[in-house]
């Protein structure tokens, strides 16, 4: 058995192992969650929905995977603005763009990956990788990711 | 030490005999000994410009032009044959072999006798057409000597060689008239770069049998179009000139004096005998012979800059077989021409230009080179240039072919590669890359502070539990 299942069945029933790996939403899960739903039915500004979704995904997801979202944002964030330099300056050393692109890009993917890994909701699909082994993993990729890239841009 | 002083001897006896820069063995086919008187000065001439003349009859049995099937002679001159041919021995096949083998020949034809089937045949394959009247004659009613064919007509008057080109060289000018007693006219073929015409027709001359009665009609050829001295020089820059007259050469005609039609022209001295000379020693390889001394190249940058003025030359690399594309190149060669007694720098004529190519299949780059030095005996020409941004086998090619020059044709084969993989310029050195730079630095420290954090907000309570589950399970 993998060590996650072992982990939740003495504090809880077996029936709900997927509110386990974060204790703090399991709590607050419930109330915003019907209030969203019961909202968007009842109003359809968009508005009101973007709100609600933000809002769920403030009290509903775990503080990890919060952190990871933001880490994707701001990878997104950094590959745009080399994208946008590359267009607008040229490519010249193409190298440089390659690498300096293909880091935002390759950091995003292994994070995307470690993020699925960790996801309490995917937990069924992972259940033979632990956290720390995932966290590992992505620490060991993304050192060789780059390694590769400052070797590349030269 | 014996091989030292036969050195120099052999060195003594090229200096004092050869004045072509050939060789000096001539050997003349004339028929009769009596027709060699004629032409005595001729002959004393070509005597005292270092030439050793044989004189050989067509008949004889033991002529040979080849001794152990190298050219026994380095020139032949033909005197026109009384008989219908030249014998077995100088058949067309065997004098194209002769200048195939680098030989050069100087036939003088005359109208006086008619031209051997073997003669028109030999010309024909230079592309030389000699008109199918055996008898004809060249003649024209405005530039004719008034002394001597005041009826005939058959005496040409003709001013120096002049040729349309202002960059080819004249080899041949004369400040006198040039009298062309009996001449063959011939036409040339399609036009050549290795045939050429020294010496044309006035415009209001034409060719005609004298022996034919009657009208005239069917001209073979007329005015400017007719050739009266032509030039062939073949690929291995060997040389074959037709004369259409023979007489000209003769004592008689060397410094006659003549008259041309109309009133007020005076009588003049002819300049035949210059003209004959410079014909003669175009043909036997005095004038007009290039010669390609040293060639160097080598890398014009970094340590090796200007190498051609430096004196530390054994630490340098010169003519290197490898470059690298872009890089750049100074290349250099030393050409002579042989001025019938002795190399001297080699100057292109005004208008012209020495070039370089720098090609694989087809050249990269075409460049003009320049006269940079020049000593007593060569002038360098040089060009810098830089390597074409392709890598593969290339040749430093030197082609030359003018008319009236012999052929220059130098290849150096180099190898250019590509950029090493530590030859290109690092990133942080080009200002354009900063922002990729700074992107996968940023990338980098996003990630160590991703991990820090992630490090630091570990959920406390399932570690707890793990570890209390795990204990409790084991």
């Amino acid at each position: 058995m993998a060590p996650k299942n072992r982990q939740s069945t003495p504090q809880q029933p077996p029936k709900l192992p997927t509110t386990t790996a974060s204790q703090t939403p399991s709590k607050s899960q419930s109330k915003p969650s019907t209030s969203s739903s019961s909202s968007v039915r009842n109003t359809q500004d968009a508005r009101q929905i973007a709100i609600g979704v933000w809002n769920n995904y403030i009290d509903a997801t775990p503080q990890r995977v919060k952190l990871l979202d933001a880490f994707m944002v701001f990878l997104m964030a950094v590959g745009l603005l080399q994208f946008v330099y590359c267009v607008i300056a040229g490519n010249y050393p193409f190298n440089a763009f390659l690498s300096g692109f293909s880091a935002t890009v390759g950091q995003f993917v292994l994070t995307a990956s470690l993020r699925m890994q960790t996801n309490a909701e995917n937990k069924a699909e992972f259940e033979r990788i632990s956290h720390e082994r995932a966290f590992a993993d992505y620490v060991f990729g993304s050192m060789i990711l780059h390694f590769f890239c400052v070797n590349f841009i030269n | 030490m014996q091989l030292r002083i036969l050195g120099l001897l052999t060195g003594l006896l090229g200096l004092v005999s050869a004045l072509s820069a050939q060789g000096s063995k001539l050997v003349v086919i004339l028929e009769e000994e009596s027709e060699k008187s004629k032409y005595s000065q001729f002959w004393s001439d070509l005597q005292d410009r270092g030439f050793q003349i044989t004189y050989r009859s067509p008949k004889d049995t033991d002529l040979s032009l080849f001794l152990h099937g190298e050219p026994a002679y380095s020139h032949l001159l033909i005197l026109p044959p009384k008989s219908k041919g030249l014998g077995p021995q100088l058949t067309p096949n065997l004098l194209v072999d002769f200048v195939n083998q680098g030989s050069n020949i100087l036939l003088a034809l005359s109208s006086e006798q008619p031209v051997p089937s073997a003669i028109s045949g030999l010309l024909q394959e230079l592309d030389i057409t000699l008109p199918a009247d055996r008898n004809s004659v060249v003649v024209d009613h405005f530039n004719y000597d008034t002394k001597s064919a005041d009826e005939k007509h058959d005496v040409l008057l003709l001013p120096s060689p002049k040729f349309s080109k202002s960059e080819t060289k004249n080899f041949f000018s004369v400040d006198k008239l040039i009298a062309m007693p009996h001449a063959v006219g011939q036409v040339l073929g399609n036009p050549s770069p290795l045939l050429a015409s020294v010496l044309n027709a006035p415009s209001t001359a034409y060719t005609y049998n004298p022996k034919e009665e009657g009208e005239l009609e069917d001209v073979f050829a007329t005015g400017s179009q007719i050739s009266l001295v032509s030039a062939f020089q073949a690929r291995n820059s060997a040389r074959f000139t037709v004369l259409g007259s023979a007489e000209a050469m003769e004592d008689k005609w060397f410094d006659a004096s003549v008259q041309s039609p109309g009133a007020g022209k005076k009588s003049e001295k002819t300049g035949n005998k210059e003209f004959i000379r410079k014909l003669s020693a175009w043909t036997f390889m005095e004038l007009g012979v290039l010669r390609v001394g040293e060639i160097r190249h080598y890398l014009n940058e970094g340590a090796q800059k200007g190498a051609s003025n430096r004196t530390d030359v054994e630490k340098l690399d010169i003519d290197p077989t490898i470059y690298r594309i872009k890089n750049d190149v100074h290349y250099s060669v030393e050409v002579s021409e042989w001025s019938n007694t002795a190399w001297i720098p080699f100057t292109t004529p005004a208008g012209d230009d020495l070039q370089l190519e720098f090609s694989m299949l087809s050249p990269f780059h075409r460049l003009n080179l320049k006269p940079s030095s020049s000593n007593g005996v060569s002038t360098t020409y040089t060009a810098e240039f830089k390597l074409p941004d392709q890598h593969g086998i290339f040749n430093f090619f030197v082609e030359y072919r003018r008319p009236f020059y012999t052929n220059v044709e130098e290849k150096r084969t180099v190898t250019v590669r590509h950029f090493a993989h530590d030859e290109w310029p690092r990133s942080f050195v080009i200002s354009g890359a900063y922002p990729w730079i700074g992107g996968i630095w940023v990338t980098i420290a996003g990630w160590v502070a991703f991990v820090a954090l992630w490090l630091y907000s570990a959920p406390s309570q399932p570690k707890r539990d793990l570890k209390a589950s795990s204990a409790g399970k084991r």
